[in-house]
């Protein structure tokens, strides 16, 4: 098992957000999870990632064993927890390459890994870098410093391969991005996907499902997960809307 | 005209009738000198230097290349000194028994200048020597000219003038350096004049031992078309007041002054910037940063005045200050005096810790909180210092400004 959630509650600003999720993601699978604005979808995915300002009052979130709840964000990240942000920050100064090798190497230490030389990062960051068409002056540059809306969600994409994390959020990557750039995204993901890493993509849109395919749909309204099914459940959300989800939920 | 001893009694007694400045002074409202006398004694300004031993390779940039001009204790000091054969130099302490007239006009207090005080004049009477240099019409230096002041404690009072001739292009660094442990004072003014079309880069390193008071002044005067960038660090020193004062007498002249405070324990950096736009179409830009911890205290002072006739005046102004304790502090004010309607002046101050959403991203990929935070600091400052031009003085900067915060441990990965 890679992520079992039970009962989970958690609020912001004293405000019940999630009330009550239960969702289990076995190792390799990819979920969706779908959902009208306000439902508690980035709630969840900030709580998976260990942001603060969310008050878990209920429930617990277990990864690969351990009380994920307890650790630290780094702890997480270090465990190959990763987030893929909706709103990647700009941090001017702090260079892309150097954050991705002190964060690679964190990980390694803390797995007993030795550490990685400037030479097999270099390598490693420019094999990776290929796999979403992202421009080696990116590299360089300070982290998402001056980058489009698409290239910020590229260089997520970019920074989880080179992460190779075992569980992917990924929060609306397809948000703001054109055709092209959605394609690119989708295929660096598809790439992506392995027997050991589980990927939770959380969405508006069925669009994103067209470029990967999910094995769980989920439905999250109102901080619970109302329905659960496979790809046809988005198609039908696409076509009919949330409604009918809520209606057959409190029937 | 007096001569020059009539100058220097004039200038200290003009120094004992007003006193040391207090904090009852406007300009001098967050910077208090009133410990400087249970520091070093009631004769404050002569006190002799402690029996350390300057280590010129140690406190030195290292693999600056560059011209050299040392000053040791106050006095120059030939033997560890390279001047190019291009400029001419002479130290002040010869040029007031050679060419006494010359050595006047330099040293002469001037108490209508702006941000004007009584260290000034008490500098005045007191400078022993410093570096009189004149670089000639079109002649551009092919090397920096690296100042070099080192002191073991004690007071030191310095007095620099440097002009450079129409066209002229020049870099000098300037850097004050101790290695001793006892408390001491150093009180400088650099006084820089640029001609028509001149370029001066300065850089100014302020790192002086930890218990030494620097009282410092750089005054520029540009002509048309000239163009002055300063980048001024503050790392050292117990307590450290530095004056700016920038005039742009002549239409097409351009500033830019740097700064960046790096701050810990309980010392205390002052810069009041002054900037005349006297003359139209004159570009001013400013940017200065600070990053304070422990219990240090910050100020910084802006102050622009647009002159009557300056029109077309385009000037920006920006102050961000990282406060990495709760008991640090900035105190931060910028002034714009306009008198004109035809200006464009901008200004705009920030004050505040680190970035929540920056560092939850960094810990996200698996910097642990306190690397992240290091991260983030660096970064700050380090906008300021990447605008120098060579890269072993910018290095050279960061080291001695980061060793000192807490949990910078890989200073050497950052720097990449």
């Amino acid at each position: 098992m890679m992520l079992k959630i039970e009962n989970l509650h958690a609020s912001v600003d004293g405000k019940e957000i999630l009330k009550g999720i239960d969702l289990t993601i076995g190792a390799g699978e990819v979920h969706a999870i779908m959902g009208p604005n306000g439902s508690g979808k980035s709630t969840l995915s900030n709580v998976i990632a260990g942001r603060d300002g969310y008050e878990v009052t209920q429930g617990s979130v277990t990864y690969k064993g351990m009380d994920l709840l307890a650790m630290l964000p780094e702890e997480r990240a270090w465990a190959g927890v990763f987030l893929a942000f909706q709103y990647p920050v700009e941090i001017p100064g702090v260079n892309n390459t150097y954050l991705l090798k002190a964060g690679v190497n964190a990980s390694r230490k803390h797995r007993g890994e030795q550490e990685l030389d400037a030479m097999e990062f270099m390598q490693l960051v420019k094999e990776k870098a290929k796999l979403v068409e992202l421009d080696q002056s990116f590299l360089s540059r300070g982290v998402n410093e001056g980058f489009s809306g698409g290239e910020k969600k590229r260089n997520e994409i970019f920074q989880m391969a080179v992460l190779e994390p075992s569980l992917a959020l990924l929060d609306e990557t397809d948000s703001g991005l054109d055709i092209d750039a959605l394609r690119i995204v989708a295929k660096g993901v598809n790439e992506l996907r392995a027997a050991e890493r589980s990927i939770i993509m959380i969405t508006h849109y069925q669009r994103l499902l067209d470029y990967i395919q999910p094995d769980v749909v989920h439905v999250l309204a109102d901080g619970k997960i109302l329905k659960t099914g496979d790809k046809s459940l988005a198609l039908k959300l696409e076509e009919r809307g949330y409604d009918w989800v809520r209606e057959e939920a409190h029937a | 005209m007096l001569n020059i001893t009539e100058l220097q009694k004039e200038a200290w007694q003009s120094f004992e009738t007003s006193g040391l400045p207090t904090t009852r002074d406007e300009d001098w409202k967050y910077t208090d000198l009133s410990r400087l006398q249970a520091l070093l004694g009631d004769k404050w300004w002569q006190v002799a230097a402690t029996e350390t031993a300057v280590d010129v390779t140690a406190l030195a940039i290292p693999e600056l290349d560059a011209y050299r001009i040392l000053f040791i204790n106050g006095h120059f000091d030939a033997a560890g000194s390279n001047i190019p054969t291009s400029i001419s130099f002479t130290p002040l302490a010869s040029l007031m028994q050679e060419k006494p007239e010359k050595a006047t006009e330099l040293i002469q207090h001037q108490p209508q200048a702006p941000l004007n005080n009584s260290i000034i004049a008490a500098n005045s009477a007191l400078a022993s020597d410093g570096a009189c240099i004149c670089i000639a019409d079109n002649s551009h230096l092919d090397k920096p000219l690296y100042i070099l002041y080192l002191n073991s404690g004690g007071s030191n009072h310095l007095r620099t003038g440097i002009q450079l001739g129409k066209h002229a292009e020049a870099e000098i660094i300037e850097q004050f350096s101790g290695n001793h442990t006892q408390a001491g004072i150093t009180t400088v003014v650099t006084a820089l004049r640029l001609h028509e079309g001149a370029r001066l880069e300065h850089t100014r390193l302020q790192m002086e031992a930890t218990k030494q008071y620097h009282l410092g002044r750089v005054e520029v005067s540009q002509q048309r078309n000239s163009s002055y960038t300063l980048h001024s660090s503050e790392v050292g020193g117990l307590l450290s007041r530095v004056d700016i004062v920038s005039q742009l007498q002549e239409p097409g002249a351009t500033s830019h002054l740097n700064g960046l405070f790096v701050a810990s324990g309980r010392q205390h950096i002052d810069h009041h910037t002054r900037i005349d736009h006297n003359a139209p179409h004159c570009i001013s830009r400013e940017n200065y940063r600070s990053v304070l911890d422990g219990r240090a205290h910050g100020v910084f002072n802006g102050k622009i005045v647009v002159a009557k006739g300056a029109v077309k005046t385009d000037s920006a102004q920006s102050n961000a200050n990282l406060l990495l304790s709760k008991e640090a502090a900035i105190d931060t004010k910028p002034e714009l005096e306009i008198y004109n309607d035809d200006v464009k002046c901008a200004h705009g101050v920030t004050v505040g810790q680190l970035d929540k959403n920056q560092l939850f991203y960094l810990k996200s990929r698996g910097l642990s909180g306190e690397e992240a935070k290091q991260m983030l600091t660096f970064a700050f400052a380090d906008e300021i210092l990447s605008k120098m031009n060579h890269k072993c003085v910018r290095r050279f900067v960061e080291k001695a400004a980061f060793a000192k915060l807490p949990n910078i441990t890989d200073l050497e990965g950052m720097l990449g």
